[in-house]
């Protein structure tokens, strides 16, 4: 019987969760609370916030664990730049000052910040934290567990066997020989930003070919056992880690295209960076097919859970759903490092006696929106709010006039991905919804796709899949059938395929109910999903968030609980 | 919290890190980290680079 708090941070997407005797309570990420996107400061807020919500205080924490051990990752660092010298002498300081001005004393600051006995704060592995937050919240008594990220303190990759309560360790590679600097690398070289690009990269590859593979087959080598090789050459991670590329990449693929011109998919040039892309995109999903393969020979489980950044390419994870002989795949919506604060709380908890969590049906683990906030601020604002009786009735009636709403109901998702707890929602059906929430709300690139939320018990209408554990959190891509019964063109891939997300009650009952509402009003039990964001924004948290959102944004409504706020024209 | 107490929790994690390099053999890591930490802490103690920067120039 234990309450542990568990912490990422310091890197980047900082989060906290709290496990109280074996149930997950609360998990949130810094950004939602700082307002600064993949903030990667010490999640003091989301910590006390998570706190705060199960009505305990900070003394009352039995253990407080940190996602990554400080001293490791100080001797990798400090290890592989004097192996890196004298093309690392100018990465020294940089990374010696990141080490020893924070992140060789987080356990004492996190101590020092939440007013917890230091000896009750303690650390745990990288890959650990990523391995106990896709497998203990999985529905799976045994799995197979790949972790698959840039790196941790030494480990870019690792395959785990999940019996019940404990992990074990079956292989591990090594840094620099990670499939995360691989994919950062690109998502830099083709003018994305690393950290926030990686997504635009997997959405370019469906606008060109793969046929740069034997160029990038000389930079990412696949073996026949399952295991991948980089060749270090065409990396530069001693003199530029924010980049990650090599001027042999640049020999060998063309120039890094200039971030700054707009995006235009007609011209040669910019249909090579698509090109590119598709065949970064293949080359990944067969690296990480052969890993799966791999772990399904070693391990002999039939299932698999996911975790680490790479875990978010939904279209390499629907590939191993189709062809690594797997029954059943589980990726945890956080899969990147925020997931790591879940996983190390999990693995305190356990290590203090208490049983697993039950399997993970919902990503709303943070705080939920006040109805009466947002009235006295639109009151105050003067903007036009008025509560209604069926949010989802006046959701679905909006969308029905091709409307495009902000919704907001209950607790925010914890993770990347907004699964109708902080959404814009419209309705699916044609190319000029898609357009012009990409143009004029989100502010981005013409060729970003959006999702769709269907009923689950509708799915099999529209898409060539059941529901999945992975469709329940966005985490994986279906081809649409070639008839369908209503057009959803607004969500769809140029290749014909979709990142869905079916929705259950359990999961989302306020988007469960929209959807409902439309298919009593006669129309399809499927809308638009994207998330409650702008360009360069943390997802929404608040209601003030969201009526920030509103004011800065032009959609059309925003629905905070039972709260309806519309523009006045 | 009393500075003493943050210097105790400093000094701490300053001894364990010294006691894993030893646990893994990483001796060579010794004179650099000492260089590091002293360095880290003139400068703490000091207030700030200004005070520090003729004694850099000097030594290097």
């Amino acid at each position: 019987m234990a309450s542990v708090l568990g912490i990422s941070g310091l890197y980047h997407d900082a989060a906290a969760a709290l496990v109280i005797d074996g149930t997950i309570i609360a998990a949130m990420q810094q950004e939602r609370f700082s307002r600064v996107k993949h903030d990667r400061a010490l999640p003091k807020d989301a910590a006390l916030s998570c706190l705060r919500f199960a009505g305990i205080a900070p003394e009352a924490l039995d253990a407080v664990i940190y996602y990554e051990q400080p001293f490791q990752k100080l001797e990798r660092v400090l290890v592989s730049t004097l192996r890196g010298f004298p093309q690392s002498f100018r990465q020294f300081p940089r990374a010696m000052r990141a080490q020893l001005a924070d992140k060789l004393w987080v356990l004492d600051a996190i101590s020092e910040t939440l007013n917890v006995p230091r000896r009750r704060v303690r650390a745990v592995g990288h890959h650990e934290s990523h391995a106990a937050s896709a497998f203990f919240p999985s529905p799976y008594e045994r799995a197979a567990v790949l972790t698959l990220d840039g790196v941790g303190e030494d480990t870019t990759t690792a395959l785990w066997f999940g019996n019940g309560n404990t992990l074990t360790p079956i292989a591990s590679t090594a840094w620099p020989q990670s499939l995360g600097l691989f994919y950062a690398a690109m998502t830099a070289w083709s003018g994305f930003e690393v950290l926030e690009g990686e997504c635009k990269l997997m959405g370019l590859a469906a606008f060109g070919q793969p046929i740069h593979r034997e160029e990038l087959g000389r930079v990412l080598l696949l073996h026949e056992t399952g295991e991948f090789e980089l060749t270090l050459s065409f990396f530069d991670r001693f003199t530029d880690t924010e980049l990650g590329f090599g001027k042999r990449l640049e020999q060998l693929l063309g120039e890094r295209r200039d971030p700054l011109i707009p995006w235009d998919l007609t011209t040669p040039r910019d249909q090579h960076y698509a090109n590119v892309a598709a065949t970064v995109q293949c080359i990944t999903e067969e690296a990480v097919l052969g890993l799966a393969r791999r772990a399904s020979r070693e391990t002999g489980a039939c299932n698999l859970c996911l975790a680490g950044g790479i875990a978010l390419n939904a279209v390499a994870n629907a590939r191993l759903a189709k062809e690594s002989g797997f029954d059943r795949i589980f990726v945890q919506p956080a899969a990147g490092d925020a997931g790591g604060a879940l996983g190390a709380a999990i693995l305190g908890s356990i290590a203090l006696g208490d049983r697993r969590p039950s399997a993970m049906t919902s990503a709303a683990l943070g705080l939920t929106a006040s109805a009466s906030d947002t009235v006295d601020l639109c009151k105050h604002l003067g903007l036009s709010a008025r509560r209604v009786s069926d949010p989802a009735e006046s959701a679905a009636s909006l969308l029905s006039e091709n409307k495009v709403v902000g919704f907001v109901q209950g607790r925010f998702e914890f993770g990347p991905r907004a699964l109708g707890h902080r959404s814009i929602i419209a309705s699916p059906e044609t190319i000029a919804i898609r357009d012009r929430i990409n143009s004029v709300v989100k502010q981005r690139e013409p060729f970003r796709p959006f999702a769709p939320a269907i009923l689950a018990d509708s799915c099999s209408q529209y898409f060539d899949t059941e529901p999945s554990d992975m469709t329940a959190f966005m985490t994986t891509v279906a081809s649409v059938h070639a008839s369908v019964p209503t057009p959803i063109d607004a969500v769809l891939h140029c290749d014909g395929t979709a990142r869905i997300q079916t929705v259950t009650a359990d999961a989302a009952s306020g988007l469960e109910a929209v959807l409902r509402a439309r298919v009593r009003r006669g129309e399809a039990p499927i809308l638009l999903n994207t998330s409650l964001n702008g360009r360069n924004e943390p997802i929404v948290g608040s209601a003030i968030d969201a009526i920030l959102f509103f004011l800065a944004h032009r959609v059309d409504a925003l629905i905070v609980e039972d709260v309806l706020v519309e523009r006045q024209t | 919290m009393n500075t003493i107490l943050k210097f105790g929790h400093r000094l701490h994690t300053t001894l364990q890190l010294l006691g894993y390099f030893a646990s893994r053999q990483r001796f060579f890591l010794f004179p650099l980290m000492v260089v590091l930490l002293l360095g880290g802490l003139l400068l703490i103690l000091t207030g700030g680079l200004s005070y520090v920067a003729p004694f850099v120039y000097t030594l290097f």
